[in-house]
């Protein structure tokens, strides 16, 4: 076992973490059982994130349009189709769109690799409110969502499923082989790695589970407008708080995801006119000072550097 | 002698540019080849339409007896065929072990664990001399290491084939030397094939045995090391004609 700090903290984390987020819906008032819903619906999308931006080295700053996508169709076919067959429907239909823009959108790398996919999603954002207002329907509103422990305990599935995916991913051959083209894309190609059906999958895979989270999340809020759910700021906030982490594997996500709704949930408490300021200052000085995020602070603090040449 | 690899009337236009036309020439398995040739006469190149990091516009390859234009990078790897880049492409970040395990598990050896991958790799550094920094991240190493860590890496994909792109420019004639006897040793106890990209013209006729000479684009010559040393139109392109 792993007996850095940092390793001690995140099994410890994992083990109180998961007994205590499965008893809260049980022994906490509704708003603390929202808090649990949202900051598990952070920790899924940071997860699933890094599946592909982590591991690839290929920035998505579009992951919320999986996410947009996965709340459309649950929103959509609304009282036609049995909930569960709609989540799942949600995941596959987010997984097909990246399969589907795949192919063109990975051929381009780094601050265009970004930008395309802000792109893309803002494109899928106002297709939809066109279509919708076009129908009528720009905004809708959900009766008779399930209750808010069920919603709970999927998104806590959809979280263990985001970590447990990223844990494979990171530890897998199909890992090695993604961090080998992170680091030079020819390379790894001319040594066996077939970069572009690797690169797709990890995509595909990463696209999944923010379909579902989606799916799930539009069930919250009941209240569906499409420039909510496609809202560009979850995909900030996902790259802020995977930046936060840092790290290959799936401890940086949760440190991240942890840190940043913390201080979000504090600050917004005790200090709602400064809020914006002091997390934007907090976010530069990691960048700044602690760019390989707190994972990398911990590994530092366990070993230090050694010689180099 | 069977050949391993064979090139047939290869030819690469870059464009207006011929890089390279109607080149051939046979490697029989087991042999180190030099191909010998001035900055720009075609030399990465043709590595390159071997390896299958680009397309030739005429001509064939074949490796084994069978065609392999048209296969991507990551298929010619498989089949047995490993290249070095003239300018290094480590992957900095990961340790120098790391770098060989991705070889290991997706070239042709196809070592589907972290530990058996491992166990090979670590034979290979072995041998390249790079064992006391298999758990130092790639960046760390100097140019002569990280000349060794490109020929491990080609090693350790379990290739019949390595394409060796000038592994020895830019060192010191102690250096050299060094590698010289490092690449006989591989060569002689993997029974590998090599084919050698080089500008030390010294290091080409010693290690061997037959030697392509190019020149803007196509063959001029070709040979062993003495008749290379003697051949006029070798001698004229690389040191003038006397009046």
């Amino acid at each position: 076992m792993d007996k850095t700090l940092a390793g001690r903290l995140s099994l410890a984390l994992l083990v109180f973490g998961t007994a205590g987020l499965c008893v809260l819906p049980f022994v906490a008032n509704d708003y603390i059982v929202g808090t649990g819903l949202t900051l598990l619906m952070w920790l899924a999308l940071t997860q699933s994130w890094c599946v592909l931006s982590k591991l690839t080295g290929y920035i998505s700053l579009g992951h919320v349009v999986f996410y947009g996508l996965g709340a459309y169709l649950v929103v959509a076919t609304w009282n036609q189709v049995p909930l569960v067959l709609a989540v799942l429907g949600a995941g596959v239909l987010a997984a097909a769109f990246a399969a589907l823009v795949g192919l063109p959108v990975l051929r381009v790398k780094g601050p265009y690799f970004v930008i395309l996919t802000f792109g893309l999603s803002e494109l899928v954002k106002y297709s939809i409110m066109a279509a919708e207002s076009a129908n009528g329907t720009a905004s809708r509103i959900l009766f008779g969502t399930p209750d808010l422990v069920l919603i709970y305990f999927a998104m806590f599935v959809l979280a263990l499923l985001a970590t447990a995916l990223l844990r494979w991913a990171s530890g897998s051959r199909f890992g090695h082989g993604l961090r080998s083209l992170r680091e030079n894309e020819e390379a790894a190609e001319t040594l066996g790695v077939p970069v572009v059906r690797y690169k797709l999958i990890a995509f595909v895979l990463s696209a999944a589970i923010p379909g579902m989270v989606g799916g799930v999340m539009a069930l919250r809020s009941t209240y569906f407008v499409v420039g909510q759910v496609f809202d560009p700021m979850i995909s900030i906030t996902v790259i802020a708080m995977a930046l936060l982490g840092g790290g290959d594997t799936v401890r940086g996500p949760i440190f991240g995801v942890l840190f940043l709704f913390l201080l979000q949930e504090l600050l917004w408490a005790s200090a709602p006119l400064l809020y914006m300021i002091i997390l934007g200052t907090i976010l530069i000085v990691f960048v700044l000072l602690v760019p390989d995020g707190i994972v990398g602070l911990f590994a530092r603090r366990a070993r230090p550097p050694g010689p180099t040449r | 002698m069977r050949a391993l690899l064979s090139v047939r009337g290869l030819g690469k236009r870059f464009g207006g540019l011929t890089a390279l036309s109607d080149v051939s020439f046979d490697v029989p398995a087991g042999r180190i080849v030099g191909i010998m040739g001035a900055n720009g006469a075609g030399k990465t190149t043709l590595f390159s339409l071997i390896a299958g990091n680009a397309a030739p516009s005429a001509g064939d390859i074949l490796f084994d007896g069978a065609s392999i234009v048209g296969l991507r990078p990551d298929q010619v790897c498989r089949l047995g065929i490993a290249r070095t880049f003239q300018i290094v492409k480590p992957f900095s970040a990961l340790t120098v072990l790391e770098n060989l395990r991705t070889a290991a598990m997706f070239g042709k050896a196809q070592h589907r664990s972290a530990a058996l991958a491992d166990a090979a790799c670590a034979a290979v550094l072995a041998e390249v001399g790079l064992a006391g920094v298999a758990d130092r991240p790639a960046s760390t190493l100097t140019l002569s290491g990280q000349k060794r860590l490109e020929i491990a890496r080609a090693i350790a994909t379990g290739a019949q084939l390595v394409l060796l792109d000038e592994v020895m420019a830019g060192l010191t004639p102690v250096e050299v030397a060094a590698m010289l006897d490092t690449l006989r040793r591989l060569q002689a106890a993997r029974g590998l094939t090599l084919v050698v990209i080089e500008h030390v013209m010294r290091a080409l006729m010693e290690l061997c045995s037959h030697i392509v000479v190019l020149h803007h684009g196509e063959v001029i010559a070709e040979g062993t090391p003495a008749q290379i040393g003697e051949n006029p139109m070798v001698l004229s392109v690389y040191f003038g004609t006397h009046a």
